[in-house]
């Protein structure tokens, strides 16, 4: 003030300068703001897109699965299944003879004698197979003709909307030289009706030819063989028994029945199946991905929770200077890898690794080891967690710091020792912390695209839960997989295209959820901290 | 010399033995913490110099100064609370409690601070219920016992004078209470492991009028089962509640003499000069 002496010291006005009619602090909070606003707009747009590109799948799949049923598809199916349920049983003959040829390997006979050994089974299973086959015969000429019913509509539906665009389009001549041939398909589900009786009776034949077969069930003379034998003859006999079964679905099967909305939602939610490309029909069933995600995620948080968790108490309760300086940045340095190097080095090494290790004769007690696949939901859960530690250590970290110090100091005044003061205090105050880290890394985890795509091994189909531990080191795959693994080649917006964007929707809400827990929790840890 | 675990040991077979023990041989002027030639380093700095002092048996000893004068560092020496601090470390001399030297390598830090206690400046219940804070330090030793418990959480409340304010919701959070509460249970849970000295750095420096007359209150009644010593930025306060009173100044003790000498007649200009407000 004192160069500017003469200007009158109460000219109150402001005197900063403007650009564009704005101060400097005004053109910063328009920026920062500006910028705020412009990350909102593109996440309502992403959100927006999602739920525009997903939301036309259920009506699409409810018409699906109308055709599948009105075209007879459906009818053929039940058929379908019966022959596979007898395909079973073949398998399990098979394996009676693959046992016993294993078994004489073994025993060192030369393979001349053994086939002349096997020869026992040779015509039992020859006869057993002509049983089955004119079953299965009539059920994919059966199937020829739904499909084909359902292929000849599709394509007319096609041809009349082609022409509908024509002459919406007023190119009338051209719309005149489609020709749309209207399918009736009440007509060839009647055909498929009236063959029912044919299938009957030769059902029928089947089961008279079946009971009649199993009377001459060739003796062995391996008791542990000629048990599964007669186990072989009660399957076959319960498979007869089921055939009344089949039977009376076909009888009460109606083609006229409505495909609600419902039940869309219902096959996508817990569908079991995930079939894309059949000639015969596509399922979208979310189940097999779902459950695939489910256990990677699973085995990932069962290394990851214990590993982060511990090594954020040791770095911050136990650990000297020296010791968290190297390990904080470490382990923070793990999540700068690149999620496809950390896919690559799973396939190229850590996969082989898993199965070799398996074969170790520690390992030998468990009947599921050594495994054969290479890439499984083991192998990706590992890596997984390898990519959830950082998330977790530094969380959870942070929530052990926030515990304040003077409670560590009255612990210890009262003569706690340092293992009393972390297991009694530190831990239960930063408790909700902790487990919102862990949620966080759940959702990282459940995130994680390219490891799961690599090394999960990339089998669509849910994982048997009946196998105990086998259950883990079972190729799955999973909803990030298949959406990475699938887009790229489907036709923009058809029903696989929009029935992947309902798999990112359902992740979009998973890891929603999940944040939401997380906040909920740490909210709760801040007002009980007073 | 004997060894302070050992001593620890005897009293610790009956509780009460060295209260009883003192008041038998009636040696009022026995000194229960004695500090001698006493340097203390924080690094490089020296922040006690060549401190000689000796605090008696059942009385009230205030440590009073300006900040930074090393009053709080040498609390916090008498229970090894340093220790946790990386870069603390003794130049010269030795603290001993009941005749026994605390900084002995012997010596297990966690039954010396199960004998001296300590309240700190900033209230810090734990957040769990107000009988489990009390009780804290009784559930470290593997005391689950109820009868036990239920019977320490009354005596130590009513001996911190909170019991008749939370008889009736002991399993509400300790946090919930208010701060002079707060500061009282504190005092609780420190008296539950029956310490022999409770040591409080500035417990009233975050209260109002109200909660400090309380807590000062309390203090005059503990003093006949405890030996005290305070800090305390209130030279009011010291006045009122100690026996003796030592005045730091740079990390020298400057003066130390009975509490009535020292604020009526002080033998040292620079403690003259404080307690009557010239400086500090």
């Amino acid at each position: 003030m004192t160069q500017k002496g003469e200007t009158n010291r109460y000219d109150l006005h402001s005197r900063r300068r403007r650009f564009l009619g704005l101060d400097k602090d005004q053109a910063l909070k328009g920026l920062f703001g500006g910028n705020a606003l412009v990350s909102i707009i593109v996440l309502a747009l992403i959100t927006f897109f999602l739920f525009k590109e997903g939301v036309g799948f259920f009506g699409q799949y409810r018409q699906d699965i109308e055709l599948h049923r009105r075209s007879g598809i459906e009818y053929v199916e039940i058929m379908k299944e019966q022959s596979a349920a007898f395909t079973d049983l073949n398998r399990y003959l098979n394996s009676i003879r693959g046992e016993h040829a294993t078994l004489l390997q073994e025993q060192g006979m030369a393979f001349k004698d053994a086939r002349a050994e096997l020869k026992v089974y040779e015509e039992f299973i020859y006869a057993f197979e002509d049983l089955g086959y004119p079953v299965s015969e009539y059920a994919l000429e059966m199937a020829e003709v739904a499909i084909g019913a359902r292929d000849m509509y599709e394509e007319s539906a096609n041809l009349r909307e082609h022409r509908e665009n024509l002459l919406a389009l007023g190119r009338d001549e051209e719309a005149a030289d489609v020709e749309v041939l209207d399918v009736d398909l009440s007509l060839f589900v009647g055909m498929l009706k009236e063959g029912e009786a044919d299938f009957l009776a030769l059902n029928d034949a089947l089961a008279a030819g079946l009971l009649s077969h199993i009377e001459k069930l060739p003796v062995i003379g391996i008791d542990s063989l000629d048990a599964k034998m007669q186990r072989f003859a009660e399957l076959s006999r319960m498979f007869v028994g089921e055939l009344e079964g089949y039977e009376s679905r076909l009888a009460e099967w109606d083609p006229d029945l409505p495909v609600n909305m419902v039940s869309a939602f219902g096959s996508f939610l817990f569908g079991k199946n995930w079939v894309t490309n059949s000639s015969i029909q596509d399922w979208y069933g979310i189940l097999p991905l779902f459950t695939g995600s489910l256990l990677v995620a699973t085995i990932a948080m069962f290394f990851a929770i214990p590993l982060g968790v511990g090594a954020a108490i040791y770095v911050n309760q136990v650990a000297k200077p020296a010791e968290q300086n190297f390990i904080k940045p470490y382990i923070e340095f793990i999540s700068a890898i690149p999620s496809v190097v950390i896919g690559f080095f799973g396939i190229a090494v850590f996969g082989q690794f898993v199965r070799e290790v398996s074969g170790w004769t520690i390992l030998s007690g468990f009947d599921i080891f050594p495994i054969s696949e290479r890439l499984t939901a083991f192998t990706a859960g590992c890596l997984l967690a390898l990519m959830a530690i950082p998330t977790i250590f530094t969380l959870a970290e942070d929530a052990i710091n926030n515990v304040p110090k003077s409670f560590k100091e009255a612990s210890l005044a009262m003569g706690a020792t340092r293992l009393q003061t972390t297991l009694r205090i530190i831990v239960p105050t930063s408790l909700s912390g902790i487990i919102s880290a862990v949620l966080l890394g759940f959702g990282r985890v459940v995130g994680e695209t390219m490891v799961v795509l690599l090394c999960a091994g990339n089998r669509i189909e849910i994982p048997n839960f009946t196998n105990g531990i086998g259950t883990f080191f079972e190729p799955v795959h999973t909803m990030t997989g298949i959406i990475a693994q699938e887009l790229g080649e489907v036709v923009n917006g058809s029903i696989h295209y929009r029935a992947l964007f309902m798999v990112g929707m359902v992740l979009f809400l998973i890891s929603l959820l999940i944040n939401y827990l997380a906040q909920k929790i740490v909210l709760k840890y801040q007002i009980s901290r007073g | 010399m004997t060894l302070l675990t050992d001593t620890l040991k005897d009293s610790a077979i009956s509780p009460k033995a060295t209260t009883s023990m003192s008041s038998e041989t009636s040696d009022p002027s026995r000194p229960l913490i004695r500090v001698s030639d006493f340097d203390f380093f924080y690094g490089e700095k020296q922040a006690l110099f060549d401190i000689n002092m000796e605090m008696l048996e059942n009385e009230v000893t205030a440590f009073i100064g300006p900040s930074g004068c090393g009053k709080s560092t040498l609390l916090r020496c008498i229970n090894r609370m340093n220790d946790l601090v990386d870069v603390a470390r003794i130049g010269r001399g030795k603290i001993e409690v009941n005749d026994a030297d605390i900084y002995d390598p012997r010596v297990d830090t966690i039954e010396l601070r199960k004998r001296v206690g300590m309240v700190f400046q900033k209230s810090n219940p734990f957040p769990k219920s107000i009988y489990e804070n009390v009780i804290y330090g009784l559930r470290i030793q593997g005391i689950n016992k109820k009868s036990v418990l239920d019977e320490a959480v009354e005596r130590c409340l009513k001996g911190a004078a909170l019991w008749d304010e939370v008889k009736d919701r002991l399993d509400t959070s300790g946090l919930s209470l208010s701060g002079g509460q707060q500061q009282r249970l504190c005092i609780a849970r420190a008296l539950a492991v029956e310490p022999d000295i409770l040591l409080m750095d500035e417990p009233c420096s975050a209260l109002d009028p109200v909660a400090t007359a309380k807590v000062e209150e309390l203090i005059h009644s503990l003093k006949d089962q405890y030996t005290i010593v305070i800090v305390t930025h209130n030279m009011q306060q010291a006045a009122r509640v100690s026996d003796k009173t030592a005045f730091f100044y740079l990390g020298k003790l400057i003066e130390m003499a009975k509490t009535d000498e020292i604020f009526m007649s002080p033998k040292n200009e620079q403690t003259e000069a404080y307690i009557s407000g010239r400086f500090g």
